[in-house]
């Protein structure tokens, strides 16, 4: 059922005894289309994006996005590209720390594996194959998909170069890809899934993941980030999606970053008409991490349901950015993010949804953010609404709290220690968006790590 | 072998709710509590629990001669002592399964033998999942319950039967020495309060557990014989007696019993 498909990496003259090291700069840009033999319009794509970014200052902390996340304690100067070649026999051969991660294999239409931005592992089932469905990596995909992906390619409202410098650092940098394409009409079968690990010597993350489902298809992809990380390291991530016309669409969304890790990322979801798109956000690593998340429903009849859940402990700092935009009539968007504060930690929620003029009609919007406090740790949370239309409704709303006594008390009297009633308590506040993720493998493993953070 | 209270005087906010409870609940022996609203019942049980509102500024209350007073309210559940409330609290997120699971293990002891740092990940302060499950199961069935509960969020859009039901579920699987049911008849009607009565008759038998069943009205007491009445007013016992007290108490009310102090 399963077959490996054609795994040959691109020959860069690398091997793990000789990877190498790129400090940022115009020649590893070059060097980069040259190893990958990029097309000419990527090339030139990723020259006028190194431009931008050396033209570009980092985001002003006095701009409502940046100023509760300060970005001089970024380890900005530690940048580095790392090209390492790493061919997996299989799935055995990943570290036992991220095998974990991945799904059982008859549980997935397909699994795609980067390991310090090398394509290291990839599965794809072959029904799913057979008609027409690719997971592969986005190098090997631009020789495959090239017109496609210059089609589409960092075209969106947050998802371009310009946004700002750590989407420029990717667009003219960005090392190791994950590319989706699902033909129109077709169902994948089960869900996908995506890991983007990074060892001791990963370096800078600069992954890049692009997902177009045509119209009428429907794909689940379930991407999973890990680090283990020596030294504060940056992630400059991004991610585009397509919903085409009726298409459905799951991303799931993980990471677990070292406690070294520093991240910026951009991710963004264009939904077309009648297209429904479903997001599962899962945060729980990093030392600073600052996402912008952002659906933008752009015709008639589009939907997405937007959720997400954290659990930060000791001094992390958890930074979102979301953004609900409704361009057409009788679109719904939905937002629920929940948050789980221990020790010394820090989240920041900044929610905007923007009605335009032209979605006037049966258009809903809704946005919820609840902050579970464990201790004197800190939630901002600052919903926003631009509504520019009529017969629009529009609902949004904050909550910082912390665990009730009499829930508390009630499973102290069944026996629960103190610690364990919280943990209960604490796990059952981020259940609900736990359940809209596929796969109990995923679902469990998400659930004892949290179960085991409560220790730490 | 008993829960023993001794000159238990309690307060809430600086207040005297309880103004000297003697009273003695012996393994399989069945007590009632009977009393008018705001005379103090429900303190006397959350007292007995543990809940932290509740001050104890005299007495004692033993288990089986242990203290229970510098017991935390976890630690009086393991040691015995159960508390079927009048208000389940909802706990939205914990499905009815992982929370049954972590209190049986907990009250059976598997969370002691296990290291703190392995913790979580293994679950291996859990009672071990098949063994659990076959009891469940079997628990589940003597309460005439569905198992597409378990799934459900623990009380949560639980109807008043659905919630008594799950408390004897939980007295079934913890196995007590001693329970209080604090009013549980209410909120139950004449099929669901038959079923939670036979639940908790044949559970006394097995375990040979001491009951105080605390009340407002007989209509549990028609269903759960008692061995000892006590009659509760303004924070003390002020009448015991047998079974037959019942009936008095009934047709008279609890007026006959404050003319009596008086």
């Amino acid at each position: 059922m399963i077959e490996r498909l054609d795994e040959s990496l691109p020959d860069i003259g690398v091997t793990p005894q000789t990877a190498q090291i790129l400090a940022p700069g115009p020649k590893s840009v070059a060097l980069l289309s040259d190893l990958y033999d990029e097309p000419d319009w990527m090339r030139q794509a990723r020259h006028e994006a190194w431009q931008q970014y050396e033209a570009m200052d980092l985001p002003d902390p006095k701009e409502e996005a940046w100023r509760r996340t300060d970005l001089k304690a970024y380890p900005l100067d530690s940048l580095r590209v790392v090209l390492s070649a790493r061919e997996l026999d299989g799935i055995y051969d990943l570290p036992p720390c991220w095998d974990y991660a991945l799904a059982p294999v008859d549980q997935v239409s397909g699994a795609l594996v980067h390991c310090n931005g090398a394509r290291t592992y990839a599965i794809m089932r072959r029904d799913d194959a057979l008609s027409g469905v690719i997971l592969e990596d986005l190098h090997i995909a631009l020789k495959t998909h090239g017109d496609l992906i210059r089609g589409t390619w960092m075209r969106g409202a947050t998802t371009r170069p310009g946004f700002n410098k750590f989407t420029a650092l990717n667009a003219a940098l960005w090392h190791g890809g994950t590319f989706i394409h699902v033909p129109a009409g077709v169902r994948v079968a089960r869900p996908l899934q995506s890991l983007v690990a990074l060892d001791a010597e990963g370096g800078t993350n600069l992954h890049h993941t692009l997902i177009i489902a045509e119209p009428g298809s429907r794909v689940t992809l379930i991407q999973d980030r890990v680090s283990q990380d020596s030294q504060p390291e940056l992630n400059a991530e991004v991610v585009e999606i397509y919903a085409g016309a009726g298409a459905w669409v799951r991303y799931v969304s993980l990471q677990h970053w070292s406690e070294h890790r520093y991240s910026v990322t951009v991710q963004e979801a264009r939904v077309a008409e009648n297209a429904n798109f479903v997001w599962v956000a899962g945060s729980l690593g990093g030392k600073m991490t600052k996402d912008f998340l952002r659906s933008d429903l752009v015709a008639e009849g589009a939907r997405s349901m937007m959720a997400g859940f954290s659990f930060v402990h000791s001094d992390q700092h958890l930074d979102q950015s979301t953004y609900q935009h409704h361009r057409a009539p009788n679109t719904h968007s939905d937002l629920l993010y929940r948050n789980i504060l221990k020790d010394q930690t820090r989240t920041v929620f900044y929610g905007m949804i923007r009605v335009e003029p032209e979605a006037s009609g049966n258009t809903m919007a809704y946005q919820a953010n609840n902050n579970l406090l464990l201790s004197d740790a800190r939630a901002h949370a600052i919903p926003g609404l631009e509504i520019l239309a009529n017969d629009v409704r529009c609902s949004h709303g904050a909550t910082v709290s912390r665990i009730d006594d009499e829930e508390r008390f009630y499973l102290e009297a069944r026996g629960l220690p103190k610690p364990e009633a919280q943990s209960l308590i604490a796990q059952g506040f981020i259940r609900p968006i736990i359940e809209r993720m596929p796969l109990a493998h995923i679902r469990q493993r998400v659930e004892d790590e949290i179960a085991e953070r409560f220790w730490l | 072998m008993a829960l023993e209270i001794r000159d238990l005087h309690v307060a809430v906010e600086g207040k005297e709710i309880l103004k000297g409870v003697n009273l003695v609940v012996e393994r399989g022996a069945t007590n009632a509590l009977m009393g008018p609203n705001g005379s103090g019942k429900s303190t006397l049980s959350y007292t007995l629990m543990g809940h932290p509102k509740y001050e104890i500024t005299r007495g004692k209350i033993l288990l089986d001669g242990a203290s229970l007073i510098e017991m935390t309210p976890d630690q009086r559940a393991r040691h015995g002592l159960f508390l079927a409330m009048q208000y389940p609290v909802a706990v939205s997120g914990v499905t009815l399964y992982s929370f049954l699971h972590a209190a049986t293990s907990a009250v059976r002891g598997y969370g002691e033998r296990t290291p703190t740092a392995t913790r979580g990940r293994l679950n291996s302060h859990l009672m071990p999942m098949r063994e659990f499950r076959q009891e469940l199961n079997e628990k589940m069935a003597f309460m005439e319950m569905d198992p597409a509960f378990l799934q459900r969020y623990l009380n949560e859009g639980f109807s008043g039967g659905e919630k008594k039901r799950a408390e004897i579920l939980q007295m079934a699987l913890l196995k007590p020495k001693i329970a209080i049911l604090d009013e549980t008849d209410s909120g139950l009607d004449i099929d669901a309060l038959r079923l939670v009565s036979e639940g908790i008759n044949t559970l006394q038998k097995d375990l040979n557990m001491g009951l105080l069943v605390i009340t407002h009205y007989q209509r549990i007491l028609n269903y759960i014989h008692p061995d000892v009445v006590h009659v509760f007013v303004d924070g003390r016992i002020v009448k015991t007696g047998d079974a037959k007290l019942v009936d008095v108490l009934e047709e008279q009310g609890y007026e006959w019993v404050r003319q009596g102090m008086g």
